[in-house]
């Protein structure tokens, strides 16, 4: 038996009275909602990449989604998502109405309310909670998965309504590489793929983890490409150098790069020269540890040999770029690993250059004013209490909920707004996650699939889809800068509303009641009531929480492109979904394959006066590793009958977002089990075989699928499956969720959730 | 009136889905994994134990109709429904079609599927009656495809991209022995 990872076309050759009729998903497209036939502009919202694309309507219904060969970023090309965007848009388990609660949470049973009806549900709640926490809006937790209108998300609740509980998804994705990339060399920067010749990527899967440009600029680029992974995925298999090793041990391989350059001398004298601070203690540091490549050997398991090679290749390529990956919350090391490779690119002297990490000049986007409300009960943020760095922005995630969960927090968190954010699913224990939002007095939910998330919700508000809404204008790149605008394809379905509609929506409906409470708490407020009158003090104190959306939003955007740019710009990003200096004058390389930017124009080397810095003071202050260190305790060493669960992604799937799409199901309807082929033998696993996994926390049944493409003692399944709500009909009862079993552990750098630190155990059903 | 033709970078495929998704959309093909114009056959696997595994015995390959210039399904039609274009595509005329499934056991390339909705046999037609019927020059699978690897064009028109690649590049068809002249073409 063959389940995966082989075309499904073979089994057809029966009689026609053997099909099954298909249930088709188009069937429903048939139903016009107006005759209209159009093309229009759109960007791709399928994960968090955004590529740009036309839809092609007919007769009022989404038919088509194609590329869009104008955007510099996506380079004429749509994913499989990408195509099957219209799937996500026709989806029929979808959030059609506003829902209020009638059950328990997570049973599923709710009432069919008019947005209005809604609104006063959380109005209700809402001021009673504020009242009772004396006016101190941070009671009030809110987060964002999307990556569009986060920042207007952010101006709703925190400028407006004045809590500082914001949380997003960088502390269970990237944060480590952000920050690492920040504080090595002042810019969280963009790694220029297409302009190199060499590349290193430790676990980063270009391939099956589509990325634009860089993906596609692998693919068109003629470079020699080395993995580094415990996993042989595609991007291993199609690379020039596969040099599987342990999990958790690429910081060793680092080090060892590092000590190479050092002790052979390969490195840009004469960019350390200029740019580096305390390179001698990075020497010194280096040379004393004595990470040798044969020292790397015995951590990493690549033979000392090959690292040498690798390192004296890399040194000697003429814009070698070490890949920083993008989704980095590996292990403890891993701020210090993304350091690593920073500073493995810094020795290069591939910093703010053609092929390595450019700081290049994005487009500055004006921002519209708003009139922020000061609310002096309103208490700061917790979720960094113990971290070093960590996001100022969107915070700490697993800091967050342990401090909720076991009643340490400063004050009560009371009530949540999730907007598209899955936290059910996308962090480590899933229990503990159910056990946080039980704990809330107000759950509400924005979102256009009911997920395992917004069945904890007691309001549901349906937002529409990428699709259905225009977006405020965004800048996009650095090193060939452009804007994009997503414009609307068709109208909202059913009742669901724009996020900014929805905001309006509930502004207009609190705003008054929230300011009385100020007013009954705040003595500031209280003084300019008594200076200025009510009226003048609501207006001019910025309490009208629905302020920015008098306008709708496709007059906010003409406002604002045309003030800063002018017409034409408005026109492009109108008709063509983009504007750069050069639209329209791209050339044809090949194949519907374009350039944008002439190279002369790119920004590979702009000016700026950076340093590149070794040694970070605060870190040692705190206790830390001022500079990348090897400890035991990274050691891989597993507990006798146990494996490492490491976890990824599927090519046709976004996280849980995709999970129930009808057309990517047909690619990937559950996720396996990847375990070593020779070790399945020896437990007598084959193919299909149904294995209970446990960890310390709970344990979970999934299917086998013994391989030679992994490690002997690592296990690898597809995060985005195991989905618990039924009311996504596709994905519900499919594969299992790895955030059952991973351990909820977190590096104190970033507050960083370390997905690739839990050990199981297997036992075949 | 052209001679349509495809060219594959094949090599370059990393088995993304994306041209079996657009196909789909594009041409409105029934749901289901069984039904699809087009598909990515993984040929060979990669060999050896994990720390010394041979990847390059793993190969992935654009299957689709190979559109040949002797076709074995036009001969074995017993309605005549079978027929080639004047963009030299080779057709159904649906009305004639009866799903005697002559055509799918007689296809060396198992190209063809049964689609239940109009009751025929169905196969690749370089989006002939969606894109091309609607002015474009390019399949759906074509223009989406990350690493452009599809080259699609007229055989007939010497400074057309596919000629020029053609002259260019090595090439071989599948089943060649066979003697269908397909005019589908791997590039090495």
């Amino acid at each position: 038996m063959k389940i995966i990872e082989r075309s499904r076309r073979k089994f057809l050759q029966g009689s026609v009275a053997l099909c099954v009729y298909a249930t088709s998903s188009f069937a429903f497209k048939e139903k016009p909602q107006t005759p209209t036939n159009s093309i229009t502009p759109y960007l791709c919202n399928m994960c968090r990449n955004k590529c740009a694309g036309f839809a092609r309507v007919e007769n009022g219904i989404v038919k088509k989604l194609n590329p869009n060969h104008y955007f510099p970023k996506s380079r004429n090309m749509l994913c499989p998502k990408g195509n099957a965007g219209i799937d996500a848009l026709y989806d029929s388990d979808r959030l059609k109405y506003p829902l209020i609660r009638v059950g328990n949470r997570g049973d599923g049973r709710y009432k069919k309310v008019t947005w209005d009806e809604a609104y006063e549900y959380i109005k209700e709640k809402l001021v009673k909670i504020i009242d009772e926490e004396k006016d101190n809006r941070s009671t009030i937790a809110y987060c964002n998965g999307e990556g569009f209108n986060k920042n207007e998300y952010i101006q709703f609740f925190g400028s407006k309504i004045g809590s500082t509980n914001f949380l997003d998804e960088g502390s269970i994705c990237l944060n480590t590489k952000l920050g690492a990339t920040l504080l090595t060399i002042g810019d969280v920067g963009e790694m220029d793929v297409a302009g190199s010749d060499y590349i290193i990527i430790s676990g980063a899967n270009r391939y099956e983890s589509l990325i634009t440009p860089d993906s596609v600029d692998m693919l068109h680029t003629q470079q020699k490409l080395v993995v580094l992974d415990p996993r042989c995925t595609v991007t291993a298999q199609k690379a020039d150098e596969y040099l599987p090793l342990h999990p958790g041990t690429d910081l060793a391989f680092c080090l060892s790069v590092i000590y190479v350059a050092l002790q052979e001398k390969l490195y840009n004298k004469k960019y350390v020269e200029e740019f580096f601070q305390d390179f001698d203690k990075l020497q010194e540091h280096i040379v004393k540890n004595d990470y040798t490549p044969e020292w790397a050997e015995r951590k990493t398991d690549i033979p000392h040999k090959k690292i040498r090679q690798i390192a004296r290749e890399f040194f000697s390529a003429k814009n070698p770029l070490y890949y920083l990956g993008r989704r980095s919350v590996w292990s403890q090391n891993d701020f210090q690993l993304r350091r690593a490779m920073v500073l493995i690119n810094a020795l290069a002297g591939s910093i703010n250059r053609e092929g390595g990490i450019i700081f290049g000049a994005p487009i500055r986007l004006n921002q519209e004013e708003i009139n922020e409300p000061l609310y002096n009960a309103s208490e700061g943020r917790f979720d960094l209490d113990g971290i070093v760095y960590g996001s100022q922005k969107g915070g700490a995630w697993l800091n967050f909920r342990e401090k909720v969960v076991n009643k340490t927090a400063p004050y009560s968190i009371r009530a949540m707004f999730i907007r598209k954010h899955n936290i059910m699913q996308n962090m480590p224990n899933i229990s503990k996650t159910k056990k946080m939002l039980e704990m809330m007095d107000l759950v509400v939910a924005l979102d256009t699939m009911p997920s395992d998330t917004v069945m904890m919700a007691d309001v549901i508000l349906p937002e529409c889809s990428y699709l259905e809404r225009e977006d405020m204008v965004v800048s996009f790149n650095r090193l060939e800068p452009s804007l994009a605008l997503r414009n609307q394809v068709v109208k909202p379905l059913y009742e669901s509303r724009s996020m900014q509609d929805i905001l309006k929506g509930l502004g207009k409906k609190l705003a008054k009641p929230l300011f009385e409470i100020s007013a009954k708490y705040d003595e500031d407020l209280q003084e300019s009531i008594e200076e200025m009158g009510m009226r003048r003090a609501y207006r001019e104190g910025g309490y009208d929480l629905s302020e920015l959306y008098k306008q709708d939003i496709s007059e906010r955007n003409r406002k604002l492109i045309t003030a800063q740019f002018g017409e034409k710009v408005y026109e492009s990003l109108k008709t063509k979904g983009v504007w750069y200096p050069y639209i329209g004058e791209e050339s044809s390389l090949s194949n519907e394959y374009y350039e944008y930017y002439p190279k002369e124009k790119r920004f590979y080397t702009v000016p700026r006066d950076y340093k590149v810095h070794c040694y970070l003071k605060k870190l040692e202050k705190n206790g830390f590793d001022a500079m990348p260190t090897w400890h035991n305790s990274y050691d891989f060493s597993i507990p006798k009958e146990h494996f490492r669960l490491i976890t990824g992604r599927y090519v046709t799937s976004t996280q849980t977002a995709t999970t129930n799409n009808i057309v990517l199901k047909e690619f990937q309807e559950q996720n396996y089990v990847w375990i070593n082929n020779v070790v399945a033998k020896e437990l007598d696993i084959k193919e299909g075989d149904a294995l209970v996994l446990s960890s310390s926390l709970s344990s979970i049944v999934i299917k086998a699928y013994p391989t030679n493409k992994i490690a002997p003692q690592v296990v690898w399944f597809a995060h985005g499956f195991g989905t618990a709500s039924a009311e996504l009909t596709n994905a519900f009862g499919k594969g299992a969720s790895d955030n059952e079993i991973i351990e909820d552990k977190f590096e104190k750098i970033y507050g960083c959730a370390t997905m690739h630190e839990t050990n199981i155990t297997i036992r075949k059903i | 009136m052209a001679n349509y033709a495809m060219a594959f970078d094949y090599k370059l495929c990393i088995n993304c889905h994306a041209c079996e998704v657009a196909c789909k959309e594009e041409n409105g093909i029934d749901l289901g994994a069984k039904n699809h114009r087009l598909w990515i056959e993984e040929e060979g696997e990669i060999s050896g134990d994990f720390w010394n595994l041979k990847r390059d015995t793993l190969t992935y390959t654009q299957m689709q109709c190979q559109e040949c210039q002797d076709a074995p399904c036009l001969k074995a039609c017993p309605n005549g429904a079978i027929y080639v274009d004047t963009n030299g595509i080779v057709r159904l005329h649906k009305e004639l079609c009866d799903l005697t499934l002559a055509c799918m056991k007689a296809c060396p390339y198992e190209a063809r599927y049964i689609d239940e909705r109009d009751q025929i046999t169905d196969k690749c037609i370089f989006c002939a009656d969606t894109r091309l019927a609607a002015g474009e020059t390019t399949t759906a699978c074509q223009i989406t495809c990350p690493a452009k690897l599809r080259y699609f064009g007229d055989l007939d028109d010497k400074e057309s991209e596919i000629s020029r690649v053609l002259q260019e590049r090595k090439h071989f068809t599948l089943k060649s022995e066979l003697g269908t002249k397909p005019k589908l073409f791997y590039l090495e």
